[in-house]
């Protein structure tokens, strides 16, 4: 009936980027436990703000739902979160694999592997079966292997609950990998790579990574794979791959929906009869190493908007600062509108319709970067007005409003973590496999909550480097409010 | 999510039989309260307890549909207006500001003049008024309290803010924890009451931003732009909701003031609420706030009917991108039966791996990576489209003629039964799906009501259960017809004058095939 198509005409035509506030990387996921409604400490500056500020809200009441976490005996770790208000259920897994473990000559076998583990049917289901069992009952099972972690996932009505299992089980343990569907798959992929110069922000994503990190490093490439290193993948290299990492101690299972616990142990202990526990010698990975230079990248597109990334490396996930950062990057440029640089770029000067900061966190060090896209002739300018707010931010305590908004944001968005059922066993897992405290949640706003004005300027020392940035841009430089050299030595990246 | 809210969900979503008799289509309804203030303004809401949170929205019945030429985008650069605040959010005193702004648009009109008259420009005088006008804005900057409007929502714990433009409507998505719903009502109504266009020429320097990223460096972007333009020679679904760009960037502030006064009115706008309140309660706070506000004369309909099409229309767009390719065809307006089969077609042909066009053009000739169906439900009569993708070194000409080797089968052959079984089952199971997002259901209510009537989504399942096989044969026969299609291709670039600067420039030279 089209929702699709609603989906569709608010993706063209929204105002305002979801990805300003929130960047999945950026924002942490908190949950757990019951938080009074945070009274604002804003000072009001509008009649308007005056006067919500004598408004008495009621305190929200909200206790979240407590969660089950249990290690069945092949060491399959589960997190179950009862829900009968729907008769639906589904699980999202997390497998402890990735593009990170794979050999650069053949880069692009996680990826591939983790498509076709699904698309290409099992040892005892055609593809073509399984597709129309699955869309006849209305239920989905996905499989896909990212950078840093596995993923699978099932949905399904309550009903089907018992030919979906098997199915997912199945997939996860028994995939075929068929030579024509993994050629289809090569395919898809080289076409896609084909096409990545079509779009000037796929380019600068793509070469900004090569930037950022050692050619040798992982980090450094895309998960998809070159056109060369593609053709080097064989099937015996897939079926290596999926049975190295597919244990059942290498999962963690987030489960939840209409289902009572104890039937549902017993339904997963029997699909998933006879898969034994294996040890798994991780290949390992080189140290992401920082080195900080200044330097400036440049790729002609014949476009009339350049599309600018500047950034360096930033924290890893676990970083003791992570909470600091966090906040100190809302003020910068995470916070949407009430953020400085999409504040001053956007707001003030008109020169571009989406400008934020991002810290992108993994379990090595991630990247930090400034994203904006500003006619050409403006280019110069957005580029200064960031490195300006970068050094500002460094130099001068942030206001103590600001550290408040900040915070109430975090805050009192909490409740918007628990919105399903799904998302809190979501959650759950992502901080199980990510190796975070287990009580993360519980002891999340009391972190938000300690970060002073002190912190915000020590780790925007720490972590932001204005004077070390490496700035890339593609456009066509003839149009530019100045030369790009007023920034530092341009290097020319040409397109294949 | 826990036990407690089991009976009160229920009570709102009746569908106690499901789990005996499986789904069943007739108990599956939205149990939506409808509430009409004396100025006309509608308030629709649906009780969900299970997290206390409220999912809001505000919608008015405008679009770019709404505009004229001259003025394409500006329903949407008005819903960038709306957070630039009112006479009360997002200035410390409004009265030295109003008469700032009085004096900001009068330079900025001097200005302008001076710049048109291109052969007696006297620069001196421009550059004397630009620097009035730069101290103004200096000024004007002191006066703002920068995106207040946003701040207040985001500190109080707000998610999901965002507004989107259609051609048929301007949304307004607030999602907020349960107990700040006044902090809204106070919020919106005052943005209805007394909206400010301050910041509105760097405000429409932003959407030509968005126009940039969005259309004119998107291969995607621009192929739908001109696709629609050729589809429609008199509506005004021709042009795009973001506008032409040269109208984006000439719009007067006088202009958008205007649409405002006429559009923006409590009669031309419904407000529909989702999750855990009490409707009472709301009733009695959309009365407080909004109740004041006085309606507007209706605002003018859309007269233009699109003729009907005597033959195919063909445009071929050239842009540094490998090839597209999308085709249109009229199909009815909001409120016609055929559209419950044109449903079922477009999933038939593109939802899942199982669908005609993945297994067809993906899969079996393996000559295309992407292939989409969909019709569009709007308020005057839109299209049925399909867009693909080639895969090299396929053509687009090989991916069009597989398109229309598809649709020549549905008109020969009635789709099976499992292919209409399989479609219903997943309808009702997307029905029951999205019952689990507040926010979701907030925007399906408030989009279908902004085109004719929530109701829609009521009588939807069984619209779709009574679709037979020779319905789908019936519609792809009347609608998908030579004589009512716009092929619409997009093809690299080829630009010699530009390739010979580039060695010249020693830049790196473009060949046809690019990675």
């Amino acid at each position: 009936m089209n929702k699709n198509n609603y989906a569709l005409f608010s993706a063209l035509f929204l105002a305002y980027f979801f990805s300003l506030v929130y960047s999945p990387n950026l924002v942490a996921q908190p949950q757990g436990h019951e938080h009074a409604a945070v009274p604002s400490t804003g000072k009001p500056e509008s009649e308007g703000a005056k006067i919500v500020s004598g408004f008495k809200f009621k305190p929200l009441n909200f206790v979240p739902s407590k969660v089950d976490r249990v290690v069945l005996e092949n060491g399959m770790i589960l997190y179950l979160l009862e829900d009968h208000d729907l008769p639906l259920f589904n699980i999202t897994a997390r497998i402890r694999t990735g593009a990170v473990y794979e050999p650069i000559e053949k880069a692009g076998l996680a990826s591939l592997t983790g498509y076709v583990m699904r698309n290409g049917g099992t040892l005892s289901m055609q593809a073509d079966k399984m597709n129309e069992e699955l869309e006849f009952m209305a239920a989905s099972v996905e499989t896909s292997i990212d950078r840093e972690s596995g993923s699978a996932s099932l949905s399904s009505l309550k009903k089907d609950i018992d030919k979906g299992l098997k199915i997912f089980a199945d997939v996860l343990m028994n995939p075929a990998f068929p030579e024509d569907k993994i050629r289809m798959r090569k395919d898809e992929v080289i076409e896609s790579i084909r096409r990545e110069n079509d779009n000037p922000a796929q380019i600068a994503g793509r070469e900004f990574r090569k930037i950022m990190y050692d050619s040798r490093h992982p980090y450094n490439r895309k998960v998809e794979g070159t056109l060369e290193s593609i053709e080097k993948i064989t099937r015996d290299d897939m079926v290596a791959f999926h049975k190295k990492y597919f244990h059942p101690n290498n999962i963690i299972l987030g489960i939840s929906g209409d289902f009572n616990k104890e039937e549902i142990i017993r339904k997963l202990n029997t699909a998933f009869a006879g898969w034994k526990k294996e040890e798994i010698l991780f290949p390992e990975i080189p140290k992401v190493e920082k080195r900080f230079e200044r330097s400036v990248y440049y790729v002609y597109k014949d476009i009339n908007q350049a599309n600018v990334l500047m950034g360096h490396l930033g924290i890893h996930r676990k970083s003791p600062d992570y909470f600091p950062v966090m906040i100190m990057n809302f003020i910068l440029g995470g916070g949407s509108f009430t953020a400085r640089i999409p504040g001053r770029i956007r707001s003030d000067e008109g020169l571009a319709y989406s400008a934020y900061s991002v810290f992108q966190t993994s379990r090595d060090t991630g990247m930090f970067f400034v994203s904006c896209q500003t006619k050409l002739e403006s280019t110069n300018r957005a580029i200064s007005i960031a490195l300006e707010e970068l050094d500002k931010i460094r130099k001068m305590p942030v206001d103590k409003d600001e550290l408040a908004q900040a915070k109430e944001t975090f805050m009192n968005q909490f409740v918007f973590r628990f919105t399903t059922s799904a998302s809190i066993v979501g959650q759950k897992i992502d901080i199980e496999y990510e190796e975070l405290p287990l009580n993360y949640l519980e002891t999340y706003l009391d972190n938000v909550q300690a970060v002073t004005q002190e912190d915000v300027q020590r780790v925007a020392r720490k972590y932001l480097h204005p004077d070390e940035i490496k700035v890339l841009v593609v456009g066509d430089k003839e149009k530019f409010d100045k030369p790009l050299d007023s920034f530092g030595k341009v290097n020319v990246i040409e397109l294949k | 999510m826990g036990k407690k809210s089991l009976v009160l969900v229920l009570s709102v979503f009746a569908f106690t039989v499901l789990f005996a008799g499986g789904v069943c289509a007739d108990t599956l309804k939205l149990d939506v309260k409808e509430y009409v203030l004396k100025n006309g303004l509608k308030l629709l809401m649906l009780e969900k307890h299970d997290v206390p949170i409220v999912c809001v929205r505000i919608n008015y019945k405008v679009g770019s549909v709404d505009e004229r030429p001259g003025i394409t985008g500006v329903s949407h650069l008005f819903e960038h207006m709306m957070f630039k605040g009112t006479k009360m959010f997002g200035t410390r005193n409004y009265t030295a500001e109003k008469s700032l702004l009085e004096k900001e648009d009068d330079l900025v009109v001097k200005v302008s003049a001076e710049k048109t008259h291109t052969k007696t420009t006297d620069k001196k005088k421009i550059e004397s008024l630009e620097k009035e006008l730069d101290e103004v804005r200096k000024k004007l900057r002191d006066l703002v309290v920068k995106d207040e409007v946003f701040s207040l929502y985001l500190r109080h714990g707000a998610s999901g803010l965002n507004a989107a433009t259609s051609t048929d409507g301007t949304y307004y998505f607030c999602d907020l924890p349960a107990n700040k719903l006044e902090l809204w009502a106070f919020i919106e109504s005052d943005r209805m009451k007394n909206l400010v266009l301050r910041e509105f020429y760097s405000e429409r320097d932003v959407v030509m931003e968005e126009r940039r990223l969005r259309t004119e460096n998107s291969p995607f972007g621009l192929l739908i732009e001109q696709l629609n333009a050729v589809t429609f020679i008199a509506h005004p679904y021709r042009w795009p909701t973001i506008g032409w760009r040269s109208d984006v960037q000439n719009i007067t502030k006088a202009e958008t003031a205007e649409y405002f006064k006429r559009y923006y009115a409590p009669n031309n706008a419904v407000i529909v609420m989702v999750g855990d309140f009490n409707p009472d309660d709301a009733i009695k706070l959309v009365e407080k706030y909004f109740s004041d506000i006085p309606s507007q004369p209706a605002p003018p309909t859309v007269k233009t009917v699109e003729p009907e099409q005597k033959g195919e229309r063909r445009v071929e767009i050239e842009f540094e991108s490998n090839p597209y390719i999308a085709i249109s065809y009229h199909i009815p307006a909001v409120g016609h039966p055929d559209l419950y089969a044109l449903d079922v077609l477009s999933s038939l042909l593109s939802d899942g791996r199982t669908s005609r066009l993945y297994k067809s053009m993906i899969e079996d000739k393996r000559i295309a990576v992407m292939a989409h169906a969909y019709d569009e439900i709007s308020k005057y009569p839109d299209t049925f489209t399909f867009l693909a993708a080639p895969r090299a070194p396929h053509t687009v000409a090989e991916v069009e003629s597989a398109i229309y080797e598809e649709i020549e089968k549905l008109k020969n052959a009635p789709p099976s039964d499992w292919e209409l079984q399989k479609i219903k089952n997943q309808l009702e199971a997307d029905f029951i799906r999205d019952l689990n997002s507040a926010s979701g259901l907030a925007n399906e209510i408030g989009h279908f009501e902004v085109l004719s009537d929530w109701r829609y989504i009521n009588t939807f399942l069984d619209k779709v259960a009574q679709v037979t096989a020779e319905d789908v044969m019936r519609v792809a026969m009347k609608y998908f017809t030579k004589n009512n299609r716009t092929v619409a291709i997009l093809v690299k670039k080829e630009n010699n004058t530009k390739m010979k600067e580039t060695k010249e420039n020693n830049r790196p030279e473009k060949s046809t095939v690019t990675y």
